[in-house]
């Protein structure tokens, strides 16, 4: 589950998961949903692997959302459905959408980078907390 | 993450300077100083940006003091509106936070010989060419398509190379910040993934914050130095607030990915990781100075295509050719950069690595960096306001060089987060109230326009009160908008 939050010139993404993997699937969703005000009219016919490593937690969240922004940006890829395998400091995953279209996504905001800015990835008593800002 | 308040020590210097004494926080190597007078500073003194100025003084040879300009607000590392110089001898360093993810964002300012009584008639069809002609919009690209080798020589001299490709006149290389091409620019340190970014970019307007004006000169100030600018009132000019696009989010993406160890490496503690940086002579130094450059030289491209394809959508709304127009650019200015340039400090000329983040060049009359043109009257400054308020073409001063290395503010700075300003908005038409104040205004979607509606920004005219008061820069004509297109 994610909440989008102000932050002054730009926006953050809030996340709350029981587990890890729904975590990074769910700040994904985030991302995405900044970006494309419909996401619900995304279709799902096409999926593209990731794989990343990294050195901690928050870097790996950091990389995952800034990979999938590149693949909107230069590849002009929507996703809305994520499927996350966190193991450690690393993860696979698959996202699935479709191409951009202009004609029926809603693009309303560019998001320009996933910042370091206040990323945190911690667990409490209810599971995952994890907030990112991005620039936009 | 709430909107804490500054709660350290800020003293009066005099009426439109604060100084962050040196001892505030161990660590600091300088003081730092922030130019506001006492109702900006109510504004500043709202969000963490001073903290961020005395962050800034810990940075390895870091001289004289971090700066702030007037229209100071939160940033990433670095406050937007901040100033810092490093010494690249004393270990100085360069950070990606001083320069901001938009590598020379920046402004240019067009003239023409049409007047408010020629354009007004016309401005519905005029504003309906530019929305149509320009590409803007998020991830659009546009019609310049570059290949690879292309692409790379574009990095490499910037707008020379559209002089090449008849693109732009020698007059527009003149009249661009470093004739449109920074030296130095490594495009092989660029990476793949921005180059991918980038290849269908140049040439395109973005979203955000950037536009697309067209503007009526409503006050001149300076006589002399409107004169030498081709300013008058009530004359038309145009006005373009972009930047480096895709590619240039990247390459700052890409460094600060490469920087993250760097200090920890060279010795240097940093109190906010997002400092992160490393010394100008290094090799991570040199990569980065390298690939913003190249950045820099992009942007200079970028401004310069959307200038040219304004010309042509006006030459054929006005049926005349542009030169016939007389469109020619009074300058272009980038308010994202860092750059290598002499300086006095202690009574000797120093070679500093100078970083402007929404912070603009104001070098004054005499300056060798200067065109023949401005060399008598000094640099001008163009100050994009916020949208449907105005704009000022200002010119740089001996004070600027005196007391913040040769630098003035960008702009007005946000006081309302996008969100905020979004239920501020509550679903007014922010076009119709613009239309009321005599402002067309092109945007595809009425939220772009609510996060951009005047209210979410501070006062453009008091920033620049406080800036010509300080002797940085002088004010030479104030500008209001009749149109814009935003993306």
């Amino acid at each position: 589950m994610y909440e989008i939050f102000e932050h002054t010139a730009d926006m953050g993404i809030r996340v709350r998961a029981a587990a890890l993997d729904e975590l990074f699937a769910d700040a994904a969703r985030g991302l995405f949903s900044v970006m494309v005000s419909n996401l619900d009219a995304v279709r799902t016919v096409e999926e593209t692997a990731f794989s990343i490593a990294a050195d901690d937690v928050e870097q790996l969240l950091h990389d995952w959302l800034a990979e999938l922004l590149y693949a909107f940006h230069a590849q002009r890829l929507v996703f809305d459905e994520f499927d996350v395998s966190v193991d450690g400091t690393a993860l696979t995953a698959a996202a699935r959408g479709e191409p951009l279209d202009p004609g029926r996504h809603e693009i309303e905001v560019e998001v320009k980078a996933v910042t370091w800015h206040g990323l945190k990835v911690e667990r409490n008593e209810h599971g995952w907390l994890a907030e990112v800002i991005v620039d936009v | 993450m709430s909107k804490q308040g500054y709660a350290g020590p800020l003293e009066r210097i005099d009426d439109c300077c604060w100084r962050i004494p040196q001892n505030y926080k161990p660590g600091m190597r300088v003081e730092g100083r922030i130019f506001a007078d006492d109702r900006l500073m109510e504004h500043i003194r709202a969000d963490q940006a001073p903290e961020q100025v005395a962050n800034v003084a810990f940075l390895p040879g870091v001289q004289t003091a971090s700066l702030a300009m007037p229209d100071i607000h939160w940033g990433y590392g670095f406050c937007i509106g901040g100033v810092a110089a490093t010494d690249p001898l004393e270990g100085g360093v360069i950070s990606p936070g001083g320069v901001g993810y938009d590598i020379n964002c920046g402004v240019r300012l067009m003239r023409t010989n049409l007047d408010r009584a020629d354009v007004l008639p016309r401005i519905g069809q005029l504003m309906d060419a530019l929305y149509r002609g320009i590409p803007a919009g998020v991830g659009k690209g546009g019609p310049f398509l570059f290949d690879r080798r292309e692409l790379l020589q574009l990095l490499a001299e910037g707008s020379k190379h559209l002089a090449a490709r008849g693109w732009a006149t020698e007059t527009d290389l003149q009249h661009t910040e470093a004739g449109g091409c920074i030296d130095g620019a490594r495009p092989d340190f660029v990476s793949d993934k921005a180059l991918k970014r980038g290849d269908d970019q140049c040439g395109t307007l973005g979203s955000g914050n950037h536009f697309l004006e067209i503007q009526v000169v409503e006050e001149i100030f300076d006589q002399t130095a409107a004169r030498t600018m081709g300013l008058e009132e009530n004359r038309i000019c145009v006005m373009i607030h972009s930047g480096s696009r895709g590619l240039g989010y990247q390459v700052c993406d890409d460094s600060l990915a490469a920087l993250r160890k760097a200090p920890a490496k060279y010795g240097i503690e940093l109190p906010d990781r997002q400092l992160a940086c490393a010394p100008v002579h290094s090799d991570e130094g040199q990569e980065y100075l390298g690939a913003m450059r190249a950045a820099a030289n992009y942007a200079w491209a970028n401004r310069q295509l959307l200038m040219w394809q304004t010309r042509e959508i006006m030459a054929d709304c006005f049926g005349r050719a542009w030169e016939s127009l007389d469109m020619e650019l009074i300058y272009d200015v980038a308010h994202n950069i860092a750059k290598i340039e002499e300086h006095e400090v202690d009574g000797r000329r120093r070679s500093l690595c100078v970083h402007r983040k929404g912070a603009t060049r104001a070098f004054p009359a005499e300056h060798p960096d200067l065109p023949e043109s401005y060399r008598r009257i000094g640099q001008p400054v163009i100050i994009p306001g916020d949208m449907g308020r105005e704009s000022w073409v200002l010119v740089g001063l001996p004070g600027s060089m005196k007391k913040t290395f040769g630098s003035c503010c960008h702009g007005a700075g946000r006081v309302m987060s996008r969100t905020a300003a979004i239920k501020h908005a509550q679903g007014r038409r922010i076009d119709r109230e613009l239309a009321e104040q005599g402002v067309v205004a092109k945007c595809r979607h009425w939220k772009g326009l609510a996060e951009e509606q005047p209210a979410a920004y501070k006062d453009v005219g008091v920033v620049v009160d406080v800036v010509a008061r300080a002797g940085l820069a002088g004010k030479v004509a104030r500008l209001r908008p009749l149109g814009v297109v935003k993306g």
